[in-house]
């Protein structure tokens, strides 16, 4: 009898996925406080770290990260041979959803290596204030650091979302070439706002 | 005045010993509204009687002609060359056992993924010649007919990298074949059956919306519905064998 576990394994891709997107999106959102000045985003934390939403939500997070990367990776090709049959594949097609994939494989390391860093420096330094998010941002390599997991992060929300909705079908046929240039402009605006709250952070003197 | 259009065929014969795989370069002049199908043809037989490649029914419907054209999997004979630069670069398609050139065995794979998936109508019914026949409603019928165009021509394993990649994934084809059984009732078989054999990584779940199958099948099948239908229903039932008392 064939066993539930890749079904389930799929079911929980998913809902750890869409929880991420969710998080990441709204993440941003937060953050974006800072464009109204310190004061604004200090008492946003503030009210995550009253009701213990950074405390607890935060470790919450990065498990349901840690089990969407172990999950996902089901499907990166470890194997050599594998790989280079996928390269082959996409080169010889030049297929743009083929290539999002590779995109996908890709900066699904580099958040999974940057992305663990930031949630420790981040969760180990509790409570999050903006002084010292902009001293963190105005030392060292940080800035470079953030410059490469915003684009990778927003990329693979972007995509991620848009692979789940026609995997699953909620984005029909009819609908994914629309659907394709929302996640464009959805992932284009992310990027631009995460580049705005960097400068702000950067331009904030403490 | 028209163009010539150079043609670089991949030229491979896997029972010749002395045969080296590599791509030969041929020179046709464009006439008007020449396919594919007809260039090959008279390459063939005006240039080198030697080059292999299949065809049967000249219209889209026998899916033989199925090759990678300029590095999309398609028909031959549904290919104009008016819609095509001016060189042409012509590969098998990958993933089936090559015959030679341009020629490529897919009717044993699609024998192994039929016979896999069980790719007929289950049911107790006797056959009675003299019952009259049970009237489909149209509706139905008219779903069943949309996915049976399939002409198994392997354009969407050629496109679906994760076929490339992993051997024994199934591919859009059987999905949309196993949805094809799912709507018509005269299957006995219920999504419990289907799980059997799709709902596996090797069926449904290993598919990661990649679409190379809905951009290039020739039949124009919404392919893409199809397997979120399938993964849809699949991962219904395996939430329901989750249940207690459900095997």
């Amino acid at each position: 009898m064939t066993t539930s576990r890749p079904a389930c394994l799929d079911w929980l891709q998913m809902l750890t996925g869409i929880c991420l997107v969710v998080f990441m999106y709204l993440h941003a959102l937060f953050l974006a406080s800072i464009i109204l000045g310190p004061g604004a985003f200090n008492s946003l934390a503030d009210f995550f770290e009253k009701y213990y939403l950074a405390q607890k939500g935060g470790p919450a997070i990065a498990l349901v990260f840690l089990v969407h990367f172990f999950l996902a990776a089901r499907k990166i090709p470890l194997s050599s041979r594998e790989q280079k049959k996928f390269l082959s594949a996409a080169k010889m097609f030049r297929h743009r959803d083929t290539w999002l994939w590779m995109v996908q494989v890709v900066s699904a390391v580099v958040v999974l290596l940057l992305g663990a860093i930031h949630m420790w420096v981040v969760l180990t330094d509790l409570p999050i204030t903006a002084e010292k998010s902009a001293a963190r941002i105005q030392t060292g390599y940080w800035l470079v650091f953030y410059m490469l997991l915003l684009p990778m992060v927003e990329l693979h929300v972007g995509i991620g979302w848009y692979r789940l909705g026609i995997k699953w079908g909620f984005i029909k046929s009819a609908a994914r070439h629309r659907a394709k240039r929302a996640e464009y402009y959805l992932t284009t605006f992310f990027i631009l706002l995460g580049l705005i709250i960097l400068v702000r952070f950067l331009l904030l003197s403490s | 005045m028209s163009r010539k259009l150079k043609y670089s065929i991949f030229r491979y014969n896997p029972v010749d010993p002395d045969s080296k795989p590599g791509m030969q370069e041929f020179f046709l002049q464009e006439t008007e509204n020449l396919n594919l199908f007809v260039a090959l043809n008279i390459l063939r037989e005006v240039q080198d009687p030697s080059i292999q490649f299949d065809f049967c029914c000249r219209a889209g419907i026998c899916g033989a002609c199925g090759m990678v054209i300029n590095g999309r999997p398609g028909l031959a004979c549904r290919t104009k060359t008016a819609d095509l630069p001016d060189q042409v670069s012509l590969l098998p398609l990958p993933g089936f056992r090559l015959v030679g050139d341009l020629s490529v065995d897919t009717g044993s794979w699609f024998r192994a993924m039929n016979e896999k998936i069980r790719s007929w109508v289950h049911t107790d019914k006797e056959f009675d010649p003299q019952e009259q026949e049970v009237c489909m409603d149209n509706r139905v019928a008219e779903k069943i007919y949309e996915l049976d165009r399939c002409i198994e021509c392997g354009c969407c394993i050629a496109a679906c990298a994760t076929a490339q990649m992993r051997v024994d994934f199934l591919g859009a084809v059987a999905m949309n074949r196993i949805a094809r059984f799912m709507i018509d009732p005269r299957d006995k078989r219920g999504h419990k059956d289907y799980f059997e054999v799709v709902g596996t990584d090797q069926g449904i779940f290993g598919c990661m919306g990649l679409l190379g199958c809905q951009d290039v099948c020739p039949k124009n099948i919404p392919l893409q519905d199809q397997l979120a239908y399938v993964r849809r229903k699949m991962g219904w039932q395996a939430l329901r064998r989750l249940m207690p008392g459900q095997a």
